[in-house]
């Protein structure tokens, strides 16, 4: 009975469902507020992205005509499904809900599941925006995930497990995988930026272009299950550049975890935000060719290195 | 690969105005393009018609919100021409004062929309809080922030001090530095270059074929500029450079914007420096005698035409407006032609459209 | 522009008429011709004399007839006054020498209900496709 408890708690409560859902509206705020004092605005108020999640889930859910209907229904909630899944294997402070020897590679498939899903909800949902927007996610996502995956191995290699725990607990025995493999670092970091649709490659929902992309037919209760997916992708995605190349919560430092783990987060979260008020939005075409011409052949490079060093 | 037809407009997030096109799309390319105007025509030159010509300075001054003066500047010129007044130099010079603020502020809000359509929200929101030194100002001269009702048959009706006069040179130096700063972001930066580069391109011989006007013509290089080739208001006395460019394509066409504004910038200073003494205006009377004028200004987009033909009775028998838009507008399917949906909001972006002003 | 010679060329071009060119403000000289003769007169401005730039097309009416002004300009301004009679008033179209001609050609037609012979696309620009309302700027 205790044993069921305490896992609902786990799952339902923190670091759960609960505990993500709250860090995905803060880390949604923080963002907006730091890219708008960039931009010389004043920016939302906190509870602005909790506001717009019980006000999409209060409005009429409609969908064209031709429209898929359940399939619809049942996308946003696979790609929430797959979020969630993945931050059960992802450190959060010192423990992983589920940790075993090859949980990182479980956690990047689960991850590449809501491109997947976005991509048919554009495809599905009918409309000559939607379709157009889901096939340039298609081609973005070929774009960063290659470099984005050779770069998360790196660490693995180096620390010499494929767990994401016991390479974030490696770091604190040795040093932060950033400071080894800056490149892989920043490949990690633009593919997460492409991953997560942040500008300036937010191509598939390219307001002026083609309405929002895969979700422009989306609205009430579902529309807010993809946004709120996407919020605890970041969350999710943060949480895992934390613990592979910033050493997790591992430290030597009499600190508390959630501090230690809070700050490094942050820090990310704020890089993200700059980077996001820095450049004008690519093209899909310039993007695939960033991502084929530069990325991939550095994330080439950066895993030799690593191999080189891990052989000697 | 099969052909889809996009619809851009009337209502779409690219779009200020209500404008329609039909794209054919093939695969990610423009493969023709087909343009449909006149959502917002109002009927303006029939209206003219039944109004004196006193009340037509104010249905002039709506036509379009962004260049409202460069409208009322043209018409009271015209009328003036047929009263045959010669209007005070003073009222000359603040009448040309508020045609260039007009500019700067036109170009910068042009600017903010641009970088918005290619997702650089950030110079969006400089731009556009820069714009508001404009606005500013020609609220405190006018009291209005875009309809200023500045131009009377005969002069104009606003005055300043010298005080007001350090005041407006003080925030210009402000704006200059700004601008400055976007035309280094505009030279430099490399996603937007990414952007704007190569995309929309016209020849200097589709201009001359299309007579096209403004910055998209000096953009490629035709050196055409009304207030030096043909000078109007105070424009005789000032120095100025008139700004060209050999791409023809978008960025050019930036480029050229930002370097007018700067321009613009040095002409308002040239005037609140020089400002003559005299009076602001002269004595219109209500009815014009018989006659006919062609009247010429250079709008923030180009060429603004006003014809007028006047039958001896206090309201005018035909007030002909050609606006600088329409011939850009008729451009658009052969920048069109070839081009990644992508760039379609570029493009648009780049040729600055007005419709209130194409439509009337 | 050399509004002396161009006048010159233009009245041999056409030794039946008498051109008597108005100058108008501002800085504007107003030539009237038939109809007939626009095309032509048009072609001498622009194969001769590189006079490119149609400002606009300006049709009116005047009670009596449907006038047509061509508004030339470089540099000044020569305008072609020409009237057309108020049943079935057509003209030859401007757009092979003039591309730029075509929505001015098109505003004057849906307009005035003006005819532009040879116009490759007269479709209304301003008005709705199914405009029954009669030409706006015709006086009853």
């Amino acid at each position: 009975m205790r044993n069921l408890l305490s896992a609902l708690f786990t799952l339902l409560i923190f670091p759960g469902f609960g505990f993500l859902f709250v860090c995905a509206l803060a880390f949604q705020w923080i963002d907006r507020k730091v890219a708008a004092r960039l931009q010389g605005r004043i920016g939302p108020p906190w509870f602005q992205p909790l506001a717009d999640f019980v006000k999409l889930m209060a409005k009429e859910d409609v969908l064209p005509t031709g429209a898929h209907e359940q399939a619809c229904a049942v996308l946003p909630m696979m790609s929430l499904a797959a979020v969630l899944t993945t931050a059960l294997v992802v450190p959060i402070g010192r423990h992983a809900t589920s940790a075993f020897e090859g949980d990182l590679i479980v956690a990047l498939f689960l991850l590449s599941l809501p491109a997947l899903a976005y991509f048919l909800a554009g495809w599905l949902s009918v409309s000559v925006f939607s379709v157009v927007g889901g096939s340039r996610a298609l081609l973005q996502y070929f774009a960063y995930e290659v470099p984005f995956l050779m770069a998360l191995g790196g660490p693995a290699i180096l620390c010499g497990s494929w767990s994401i725990s016991r390479i974030a607990v490696h770091q604190s025995q040795t040093v932060w995988m950033m400071f080894v493999q800056p490149v892989g670092f920043l490949l990690a970091f633009v593919g997460l930026i492409g991953k997560l649709k942040r500008s300036p490659f937010d191509i598939p929902k390219a307001k002026s272009e083609i309405g929002a992309g895969p979700l422009t037919e989306f609205s009430g209760r579902k529309l807010a299950l993809w946004h709120l997916s996407l919020d605890m992708k970041t969350v999710v995605g943060i949480f895992l550049l934390v613990n592979i190349f910033l050493g997790g919560s591992f430290t030597d430092l009499a600190l508390p975890t959630a501090l230690i783990f809070g700050v490094k987060a942050l820090l990310i979260l704020l890089a993200f935000s700059v980077a996001g008020v820095l450049y004008a939005r690519l093209r899909i075409d310039q993007l695939a060719s960033l991502g084929w011409r530069v990325l991939a052949p550095l994330a080439l490079v950066q895993t030799l290195i690593v191999i080189w060093i891990g052989v000697r | 690969m099969t052909r889809v037809t996009i619809p851009i407009g009337p209502q779409h997030p690219a779009l200020k105005e209500p404008l329609s096109f039909l794209l054919t799309v093939e695969g990610e390319q423009i493969m023709e393009s087909a343009l449909r105007i006149g959502y917002v025509h109002r009927g303006l030159e029939r209206i003219f018609q039944n109004r004196s010509y006193l009340q037509n300075v104010h249905v002039v001054e709506r036509i379009c919100g962004i260049c409202s003066h460069i409208h009322t500047t043209a018409y009271c010129q015209a009328v003036e021409a047929l009263l045959g007044l010669e209007i005070p130099p003073r009222a000359l010079y603040l009448r040309t004062l508020l045609c260039e603020l007009e500019r700067i502020h036109s170009h910068l809000l042009w600017l903010g929309v641009l970088a918005e359509h290619i997702g650089f929200t950030t110079i969006f929101m400089y731009a556009w809080r820069d714009r508001e030194i404009v606005l500013d100002i020609m609220e405190e001269l006018s009291g209005g922030r875009v309809a200023h009702a500045v131009n009377v048959i005969g002069g104009v009706r606003i005055d300043l001090d010298q005080e007001h006069v350090h005041s407006i040179l003080q925030r210009l130096d402000e704006l200059e530095r700004q601008v400055e700063t976007f035309l280094g972001v505009v030279q430099h930066e490399r996603t937007l270059q990414a952007r704007t580069r190569g995309v929309g391109h016209l020849s200097a011989e589709q201009v001359r074929r299309y007579c096209v006007v403004g910055p998209v013509a000096r953009a490629s290089g035709v050196d055409v500029d009304l207030r030096r080739d043909a000078p109007y208001a105070a424009y005789a006395s000032l120095d100025f450079q008139v700004i060209t460019a050999e791409e023809g394509d978008v960025w050019a066409r930036t480029m050229v914007r930002a370097l007018e504004s700067i321009e613009s910038l040095h002409i308002c200073r040239q005037l609140l420096q020089q400002l003559p003494e005299g009076p602001l205006t002269v004595r219109a009377s209500r009815r014009v005698p018989p006659g006919e004028v062609v009247s010429r200004c250079e709008a923030p987009r180009g060429e603004l035409v006003y014809y007028i033909r006047s039958d001896g009775s206090d309201r005018p028998a035909r007030v002909k407006v050609r606006t600088p838009t329409l011939t850009t507008l008729i451009t658009l399917p052969d920048q069109l032609r070839g081009v990644n949906t992508a760039d379609v909001p570029t493009v648009l972006s780049g040729v600055d459209l007005c419709i209130a002003c194409a439509d009337r | 522009m050399n509004i002396d010679l161009i006048l010159h060329v233009l009245q041999d071009a056409f030794p039946a008429e008498t051109l008597e060119p108005q100058a108008m403000p501002i800085n504007e000289t107003f030539v009237a011709l038939p109809p007939a003769s626009i095309y032509l007169a048009a072609q001498i401005l622009v194969e001769r004399f590189g006079l490119r730039h149609l400002s606009t097309i300006t049709g009116q009416d005047t009670g009596s007839e449907i006038e047509l002004l061509y508004h030339f300009w470089d540099g000044r301004g020569l305008t072609l006054r020409t009237s057309l009679p108020r049943e079935e008033p057509h003209i030859a179209t401007l757009v092979n020498l003039i591309p730029g001609a075509a929505f001015y050609e098109r505003e004057v037609s849906e307009m005035l209900h003006v005819t532009f012979d040879g116009h490759p696309d007269p479709r209304t620009l301003l008005l709705p496709d199914d405009w029954d309302g009669g030409a706006p700027l015709i006086n009853e």
